[in-house]
């Protein structure tokens, strides 16, 4: 039998997408993530410039996602490392020290860790240098144990035997094949902090623990709409805390998706012009 | 012959105007067993889906189709109800279709389950299906299929993933329970998957109709085993005692558990040499293959290559071993790298194993290596994703020969494809080693293939050897019980008839290295196990230097056989 595919074949079929390419092609093909991303994006332009739109309750709502957002971002990007290093530290250091990591880790996760911000806000004040660690514990342990799962199947896909038969040095095979393929499902797993904190925050927020008073956020804005028994002032933070949450979520699926199928086994015959 | 159980005349299926079957006609009896055999997608599941009456609506079928009595059909996938305990979907199965009541349908239950030998079976009607091992779910949805006793049993594949031996075993009890029951049973599958072991008559189902199916060629009788005469020369690649064994943890007295998967193997491979490691599945011939090439890290022995020990070789002296030993992986797509073209791997493995070529070259080698295993050279461009299986395997091929290697080993290789793609593939690898006049080990747990492809066979069980010698020798006169069963299997399921008393595999689970049994690892399975077998580990000792076998009673059982 001689295989003389591409003789045949048209160039388009000759040069098929890149392995990234098809990832974000599956991302934004995915509906709710692209309609989370363009809502998130919206609202990364809307927020800081919400003050120069006017002072209607919809404006002082968007506004007051300065704060919010900006502490996402801090304790969601010192979250996503802190579970990264978690997990990589676990599947590297060798058996004994994984054991403890993830035991921590599943203990960790176990219990209601959305008390942890209120709780350091309670105990040693509400600086920023105290709720952005606190927010980050929240969301690293679930990242730890992701991490490390997605790096164990990692470990032992095939693909990295045949380079160690292929004479490829130790830390080539690390550059060049593990660290492009985990960095897809990684992010997808660091990516979780970011609602996590969000969401960490603004109940904190709601019980008057959050952001000290003179950062807006929408946690706190709720908090006053409870306290003056205003239900216009509370719908807007309300509708736009839960927006950037199911974005930030969806995001984070379509995320997992791209990652995902990646590895799915193709039938045999399927690639056939 | 009385009046069939199951009768067809002239059963077409149609989708829309596409033709899937196409005018089928036969008839299974009373106590007789049909066999149907077909190539992937050749129509086998659809055809007893519409037996069954469960063919998809949007089908159209035409023929007629009679049946005297009930019918079960077992599908493919042997599928159980995850949520339900084994007893209460034999007590709801068989008050259906019997009346019976709960304490009648256990005991029926017990009967079925012990008819398919499952150990201890009055207790696992208290399990649940994903409590059981993939062999025992297999006995448990047989027995359930028979407790319902049909006049008309239809089987689509049943227990393909599991081993040779213990399918046939299976089969066997399948076929016999029809026999004694006098029901019609009609089992279909893949060639490969041995269905035709049992079985009265067998047709094809092919291109649409069925026909009769050709007497497939015995194993012994023809050209089909390597009977190369062996290769002066020094042995280059040397193996002594090899141990690989991965630790488990530690027992609460704070002792390592190990979990031994390679026990003590020894061998000689003489440059161009053709070695075949046989095994069914947990017999470590996987692991062997890949402690020969240091992928996985040996506990314990030698493999040298040249004179030269690669157990405790420094990178650079591992590297260039390398170059000469490679390997090809039973799952060519996972063995590439998703994220890079394959030509890219190629010119990565050309540029760490062979720096004495330009980095000009590489291009050209890559190409003439793609042309060589019969891929258009464009394939480099290509992302792994973008490859069918078979060209998958192809590809894989090309890159072990791109740095000249003088040993191949091959763990599987192709077990992802299946019937023409698979010959395709393994004729296009003989080719290649011919005329490379490449050293070969080859891991297989096909019987037959071994010996087509091994001018010398490795029998494993539980990581120990059991049987080596040459395949003619072997084809002659295998004296392992567990040999002489997979040969004998391997033989039946195409069809050549019965291979005699181990014709049937082997009852009963391959041993389980967490768990092994004392004396001698078979003992469980094996029909001529006697008491000393317990006590004892045979040890691997000759009836010819060539010819070694461990087994207590080799010289006494053998007698009989030949
Ligand atoms: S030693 Fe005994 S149990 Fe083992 S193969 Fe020989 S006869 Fe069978």
């Amino acid at each position: 039998m001689d295989r003389t595919r591409g003789t045949a074949a048209t160039p388009k079929s000759l040069w098929p997408e890149s392995p990234w390419r098809a990832a974000g092609r599956r991302l934004v093909e995915r509906p709710s993530a692209s309609v989370g991303l363009v809502v998130l994006i919206t609202l990364l332009f809307c927020v800081p410039t919400a003050p120069l739109l006017g002072n209607g309750p919809l404006e002082r709502a968007l506004a007051a996602g300065q704060g919010s957002l900006s502490f996402a971002l801090l304790g969601g990007l010192l979250g996503a490392a802190a579970g990264l290093a978690w997990g990589i530290a676990a599947t590297a250091l060798g058996p004994r020290a994984e054991r403890s990591l993830m035991g921590l880790a599943e203990r960790l996760a176990g219990l209601p860790l959305a008390l942890a911000l209120p709780l350091a806000a309670g105990l040693a004040g509400r600086g920023p240098g105290v709720l952005a660690p606190a927010a980050a514990l929240t969301a690293a342990p679930f990242i730890a144990l992701v991490t490390r799962a997605e790096l164990r199947a990692l470990l032992r896909r095939e693909f990295l035997a045949a380079a160690q038969a292929a004479g490829v040095p130790p830390g080539r095979i690390l550059r060049r094949h593990l660290i492009p393929n985990a960095a897809l499902p990684l992010a997808a797993a660091a990516w979780t902090a970011l609602p996590r904190a969000l969401a960490a925050e603004s109940f904190a927020g709601l019980l008057g623990l959050g952001l000290p008073g003179s950062v807006p956020s929408w946690g706190a804005a709720l908090a006053a709409a409870v306290r003056a028994g205003d239900p216009a002032a509370l719908a807007a933070p309300a509708l736009l805390l839960a927006l950037s949450l199911w974005a930030l979520h969806a995001v984070g699926d379509g995320l997992r998706a791209a990652a995902a199928s990646g590895e799915t086994p193709r039938t045999a015959g399927g690639g056939r012009p | 012959m009385t009046t069939p159980l199951l009768s067809v005349e002239g059963f077409s299926l149609l989708a829309g105007d596409a033709v899937l079957l196409d005018r089928l006609t036969f008839a299974v009896g009373a106590g007789e067993v049909l066999a149907v055999t077909g190539a992937a997608g050749s129509g086998k599941s659809l055809l007893l889906k519409a037996l069954a009456g469960l063919a998809p609506p949007d089908l159209t079928c035409d023929g007629t189709v009679r049946t005297v009595g009930r019918r079960i059909l077992v599908t493919a996938d042997g599928t159980l109800f995850p949520h339900r305990t084994l007893g209460a979907q034999f007590v709801e199965l068989l008050h259906h279709h019997l009346g019976l009541d709960e304490h009648m349908a256990l005991r029926r239950a017990v009967e079925a389950l012990e008819w398919f030998r499952m150990p201890a079976a009055a207790r696992r009607l208290s399990l649940y299906p994903h409590e059981l091992s993939e062999a025992q779910r297999w006995r448990a949805v047989l027995a359930l299929a028979v407790a319902a006793q049909p006049a008309v049993l239809l089987a689509d594949a049943p227990a393909a993933a599991l081993d040779p031996t213990q399918r046939a075993w299976m089969l066997d009890r399948l076929a016999g329970w029809a026999r004694e029951n006098g029901a019609a049973l009609l089992i279909a599958g893949r060639a490969e998957e041995g269905v035709a072991g049992p079985a009265d008559r067998r047709l094809l189902l092919e291109a649409d109709r069925l026909r009769p199916a050709p007497p497939p060629p015995g194993l012994a009788a023809d050209g089909d085993v390597n009977r190369e005469p062996p290769p002066a020369g020094a042995p280059a690649l040397s193996v002594r005692d090899l141990r690989v064994a991965f630790r488990l943890g530690r027992t609460w007295t704070g002792e390592d558990r190990w979990l031994t998967v390679v026990d003590g193997v020894g061998f000689d491979l003489a440059e161009g040499d053709t070695l075949a490691l046989v095994g069914e599945s947990g017999s470590g011939k996987s692991v062997l293959a890949r402690a020969l090439l240091r992928l996985v890290p040996p506990s314990g022995g030698q493999v040298a290559w040249l004179g030269r020990d690669l157990a405790g070789a420094p990178p650079d002296a591992l590297r260039r071993a390398r170059r000469d030993l490679q390997m090809l992986f039973p799952d060519p797509a996972a063995a590439l790298d998703p994220g890079m073209t394959v030509g890219a791997q190629m010119a990565e493995l050309l540029e760490t194993l062979r720096p004495d070529i330009p980095a000009a070259d590489r291009g050209p080698r890559i190409a003439d290596a793609l042309r060589e295993v019969g891929l258009h050279e464009a394939v480099a461009a290509l992302h792994p994703a973008a490859l069918d299986a078979a060209e998958a395997a192809h590809a894989g091929l090309a890159r072990a020969l791109l740095p000249e290697p003088r040993l191949l080993v091959c763990d599987e290789p192709a077990a992802t494809l299946a019937g023409a793609d698979r010959a395709a593939f393994l004729a296009r690898l003989m080719e290649v080693r011919r005329r490379r006049r490449l050293a070969l080990v080859y891991a297989t747990q096909d019987a037959s293939d071994a010996l087509r492809v091994g001018r010398r066979a490795l029998v494993l069980l539980l990581g120990r050897i059991v049987e080596a010698a040459d395949s003619a020798a072997l084809v002659e006169g295998a004296r392992h019980p567990l040999t002489r069963a997979m040969l004998a299997v391997a033989q039946g399921a195409k069809g050549g008839g019965s291979g005699g008393e181990f014709g049937s595999g082997l009852p009963g689970d391959p041993p389980s290295a967490l768990a092994p049994p004392s004396g001698c690892a078979l003992r469980l399975r094996c029909p001529l196990a006697r008491d000393h077998c317990a006590q004892e580990p045979p040890a691997l000792e000759g009836a010819a230097t060539s010819h070694r076998i461990a087994c207590h009673y080799w010289e006494t059982n053998s007698q009989g056989a030949s």
